[in-house]
């Protein structure tokens, strides 16, 4: 496919070769050559083979070709005659050029420093002792950015030692009792719920079988405030694992559902699963027959969790102050002078169990929250605070290695991160839905890349969950922000399964989500979301894009050496 | 014999006529029968007869074929009047009315006369020239007249010898002059026209207003003389039939056809078709459409092709679809006779949406095809399906076959109806 006049400056010591047939006497230009981006995939299908003594752009601009020639030949110098060699230095831009001395002293004060500018790049340093008050021009005026805390949110932490069921809900001295009845009485939170059943699984008996996991859900109550703001109890060592299957026996999820035995189908400690030590609550819900891959099938399923999770919430409000053995404080920060950026999290909106709840009542709770679904998908902006006090409650489903849980929201790796980082200012946390149609999707994006403007930052990280599907959002919301000429990062599962099948200009610093050596969507519980090396990663390409460093071309395929010479780097 | 003559009351850019008859009238060949509503051009009875039905889309009159071009006269009128009274509009296909084209000012400016016919088979406009070269020549006279240009080119291909000797033979005004066209499909085009006489490239969105020029296709000139001369409208339509015919593969040129006559008459006058056949395809082996016999010529009708039927595809086909050429829609027709499944569109780089409808950035002139190629067989293309310009067609001619993907071409079926060299390699 011809080039530009761009294209093959960015390209000129790459091979020539001819995009179609050209006739003798052809002056060669940019709109004669094709594009060197898509020579591996010509040389792959046997099309193309370059030659050693071939020419490069950079020498063919501007040369004659001197008989007729078709498509997807090569350059050289047989074939053409009047080869510039100074093509290349023309075409050299970045060159460097330094003014002669003028040879006088330059902290005379009343001497002129002359500058001779060609280009307006790099900076200029001043001699040390040079009275700045001389020049004709105000230095920058250092002015103190003072970083402001918007809202405080404190998070107490009560460690729990051991779960059992019994006769009334309670939550005393590190123990806690399940109401047995409550299971019974969950089934009110929907008709469609047919059946509800709680196990507690100690660490050491998770060789136990079950239906595919939907969430993992961690256990918090507001005390004080609102989300996002004043005080969270928190219970420590202890989740709950909601699961799900219809009445017919059909799990509740599409395909790649983690059913199974539970210490092989979760990858332990990741930010989203169950930690090595957390006794697990399992709340396995069935449901009315063929809806589970509706809309209302897997909802009813977590409200009639989320019924038995309040009741634990309101004993664990009353746990007093002085039981909590940690405390953490989390604060929405105003850092004025420092580059604004926004973290997009991109989220399933495609109906049935791609579904989240956003802005609960409680923290990581269904009630009261909206579903992105019914917001129509749009971006909806959050706090910081507001994501890692519980603001989404994720309803997950296939893909389980690279879907986020509710409590990945909660201990998000990559807000944490950009929230406490020094050097950037974290504007907001944009949820922004994937659609199921196309003209949806990029009705979506393009409101993403307006809100981006609006909020006039200079970066963004865009992340997604899953694969295929999403990334055409992916691609579309990365493309929105990036034409406005902010800088954007995407954070991604791709690997050998989940390779992008669209891209854009904007799509050129991507992070690797994959932990599977194989490359592959593995049914692992979390295995494959962010992790918080991957923020890291994630973040510090940002900054570098954000500074103007080059960011190298991608490899052609999927190479775990590529991240692990990454991380090796910010080690 | 009496025959019914369907006349579509839309034949041109712009809104339906509305009638003027009623059932049961008697009219005259040449009498007005529709009139232009807004910026439309009007209808002429192309027979005389009897109206037998008006409806919101045609209207049909049962009568003979004239044995004499006698016919009801214009009323007298200035210029640019008999043109617009005409009913006359752009014959070459794009169905533009020539009096709102004639009524632009262009002073200075340049008027080609579009005798490019650069679909293959078609022969008609060439024919014409060849018959009576004089009537082009004074229709470009009328036409430079009519929009104030100084000077007017006849653009033709460089092959068609005879035709250029001829025109330059009557060509008496010395700021006419002709211009010898490359044998390469799409050089008719509009752009690309402007392009190779002029030297200046248009962007896709402008038209050819922009160059202060005014394309007008030969056929079309020859009808300005018959109504500014003779009083004449537009009666009938010059026609390649070709294809599967009896007697052999062979495009014959019939003269004045009757506006409205039958496409299976048409073919019957023309010898018959020969056996089994893919489609009737309207107009040109690029650009036209598929018609059933039932369908009816109209004052933009240039060619009726009979195929050859068509082969069946082994595997699913991948669209590459080109701006000068057959729509995706039509494409995917095809490739529904071809019992093929699509397995993916591509459209051609220089392909880009202007104006309503896709364009070429550079018509005829190659961008490259490789991605393309190797995009649609990614998506599973067993084998292509193109449309694309000769140029183009060149290079994925170079590409597909060193992938063992077999090629395909939306004019095949019409060329090989022909004995034709299909649309793949340039000929050297």
């Amino acid at each position: 496919m011809s080039i530009t006049f761009e294209t093959a400056k960015q390209h000129q010591n790459d091979p020539a070769v001819l995009c179609c047939l050209r006739t003798k006497g052809t002056i060669i230009s940019a709109s004669d050559l094709e594009d060197p981006s898509i020579f591996p995939d010509l040389e792959e299908s046997g099309l193309l083979n370059i030659p050693e003594h071939g020419l490069t752009i950079g020498q063919v601009l501007g040369a004659t070709l001197e008989r007729d020639a078709d498509s997807m030949t090569p350059l050289t110098p047989e074939l053409v005659s009047h080869i510039s060699e100074n093509q290349m230095d023309e075409l050299e831009s970045e060159k460097i050029t330094t003014s002669p001395n003028t040879g006088e002293d330059p902290t005379h004060e009343t001497q002129v420093i002359r500058f001779n500018i060609d280009k307006l790049v790099g900076q200029i340093e001043l001699p040390p002792g040079l009275n700045v008050n001389a020049l004709p021009f105000a230095t920058t005026a250092s002015k103190k950015a003072e970083d402001k805390v918007i809202r405080t949110l404190t998070q107490r932490a009560y460690p729990v030692d051991q779960v059992c069921v019994g006769a009334e809900t309670s939550f005393q001295d590190k123990v806690l009792t399940i109401r047995e009845a409550l299971c019974e009485e969950s089934l009110k939170a929907d008709p469609l719920v047919k059946n509800v059943e709680l196990d507690i699984i100690r660490p050491e008996d998770r060789h136990i079988y079950s239906n595919t996991i939907m969430d993992v859900i961690p256990i918090a109550t507001k005390v004080e405030g609102i989300l996002g703001e004043g005080v969270t109890h928190v219970m420590n060592g202890v989740i709950v694992v909601l699961t799900g299957v219809d009445e017919k026996g059909i799990q509740v999820h599409e395909f790649g559902s983690c059913e199974g035995y539970l210490d092989e189908k979760i990858r332990f400690g990741r930010p989203g699963s169950p930690d090595s030590e957390d006794i697990m609550i399992r709340v396995n819900v069935t449901v009315q027959e063929n809806t589970g891959m509706e809309r209302r099938g897997p909802f009813a399923a977590h409200k009639a969790c989320d019924s038995i999770i309040q009741e634990i919430r309101d004993v664990l409000k009353d746990a007093p102050a002085d039981a909590s053995t940690d405390q953490k404080v989390f604060r929405d920060w105003k850092k004025s002078g420092k580059p604004r950026v926004i973290l997009v999290k991109e989220i399933m909106g495609q109906g049935a169990m791609h579904d989240n709840v956003l802005l609960p009542s409680e923290p990581a709770g269904v009630i009261g929250g909206r579903r992105n679904v019914d917001l129509g998908n749009v971006p909806v902006v959050l706090s910081p605070n507001e994501v890692r006090d519980g603001g989404i409650h994720a309803l997950t489903c296939i893909g389980p290695a690279t879907k986020e849980v509710t409590r990945h929201y909660f201990r998000e790796p990559l807000v944490n991160l950009m929230a406490e980082d020094e050097e950037i200012n974290l504007a907001g946390v944009v949820f922004i839905g994937s659609p199921q149609v196309n003209d949806e999707k990029s009705y979506v994006s393009a409101r993403l890349g307006a809100l981006a403007e609006a909020l006039d930052v200079e970066g963004a990280i865009v992340t997604t969950e899953g694969f295929g599907n999403n990334h055409i959002d992916f691609a579309g919301n990365i493309e929105q922000i990036g034409r406005r000429g902010i800088k954007v990062v995407g954070v991604s599962f791709c690997a050998y399964q989940g390779q992008l099948v669209v891209g854009n200009k904007y799509m050129d610093a991507m992070v690797e989500l994959n932990k599977d050596p194989e490359g592959f969507e593995n049914e692992i519980l979390a295995d494959s979301t962010i992790c918080p090396t991957d923020a890291e990663r994630a973040l510090i390409m940002l900054k570098t894009k954000m500074a103007g460093v080059p960011i190298e071309p991608a490899n052609r395929k999927w190479s775990q050496e590529v991240i692990d010479a990454n991380e090796q780097l910010m080690s | 014999m009496n025959r019914d003559y369907k006349l579509l009351l839309k034949q041109h850019i712009g809104k339906p006529d509305s009638p003027c008859v009623q059932e049961g009238d008697w009219v005259e060949r040449g009498e007005r029968i529709a009139l232009a509503d807004g910026r439309g051009a009007d209808l002429h009875a192309s027979v005389s007869g009897t109206v037998i039905e008006v409806n919101s889309e045609d209207i049909v009159i049962r009568g003979k074929k004239p044995e004499h071009d006698l016919f009801r006269q214009l009323p007298p009128g200035e210029l640019r009047e008999r043109i617009r009274s005409a009913g006359i509009v752009g014959m070459g296909g794009a169905g533009f009315p020539t009096g709102i084209k004639l009524s632009q000012e262009i002073s200075g400016g340049t008027v080609i006369a579009n005798a490019a016919e650069c679909e293959p088979i078609l022969n008609h406009n060439v024919t014409q020239i060849e018959a009576n070269p004089d009537e082009v020549y004074r229709g470009l006279v009328y036409a430079m007249e009519a929009v104030g240009a100084a000077s007017g080119i006849i653009a033709i291909k460089a092959k068609h010898r005879q035709a250029i000797a001829q025109l330059e033979k009557v060509i008496r005004d010395e700021r006419i002059t002709v211009f010898p066209l490359r044998d390469l499909y799409p050089i008719g085009e509009e752009r690309a026209l402007i392009r190779d006489t002029l030297g200046i490239l248009l962007p896709p969105e402008a038209r050819a207003i922009t160059a202060n020029t005014i394309i007008i296709n030969t056929e079309t000139l020859s009808r300005v003389t018959q109504a500014v001369e003779l009083g004449r409208p537009v009666l009938s339509k010059n026609i390649t039939v070709a294809g599967r015919l009896r007697g052999g593969p062979k495009a014959q040129v019939l003269m004045d056809v009757p506006i409205g006559t039958r496409v299976g008459d048409l073919i019957e006058a023309a010898g018959g078709i020969d056996g089994d056949y893919g489609e009737i395809i309207m107009d040109g082996p690029f650009m036209g459409h598929s018609v059933t016999q039932d369908d009816v010529v109209t004052k933009t009708t240039g060619g009726i092709i009979v195929t050859m039927p068509f082969l069946q595809a082994k595997s699913p086909l991948g669209l590459l679809v080109c701006a000068c050429s057959a729509s995706e829609a039509r494409m995917r027709e095809l490739a529904k006779k071809m019992g093929a499944e699509v397995a993916g569109v591509e459209v051609c780089k220089h392909a880009v949406y202007a104006r309503g409808s896709l364009k070429c950035r550079n018509p005829g002139v190659c961008p490259g095809q490789a991605d393309r190629v190797l995009r649609l067989r990614k998506a599973g293309a067993g084998s292509l399906l193109i449309g694309n310009c000769s140029d183009c067609s060149n290079t994925v001619m170079s590409l597909a076959p060193k992938l063992h993907i077999p090629v395909h071409h939306v004019t095949d079926n019409a060329m090989r109806a022909m004995n034709l060299h299909l649309i793949r390699k340039l000929q050297k």
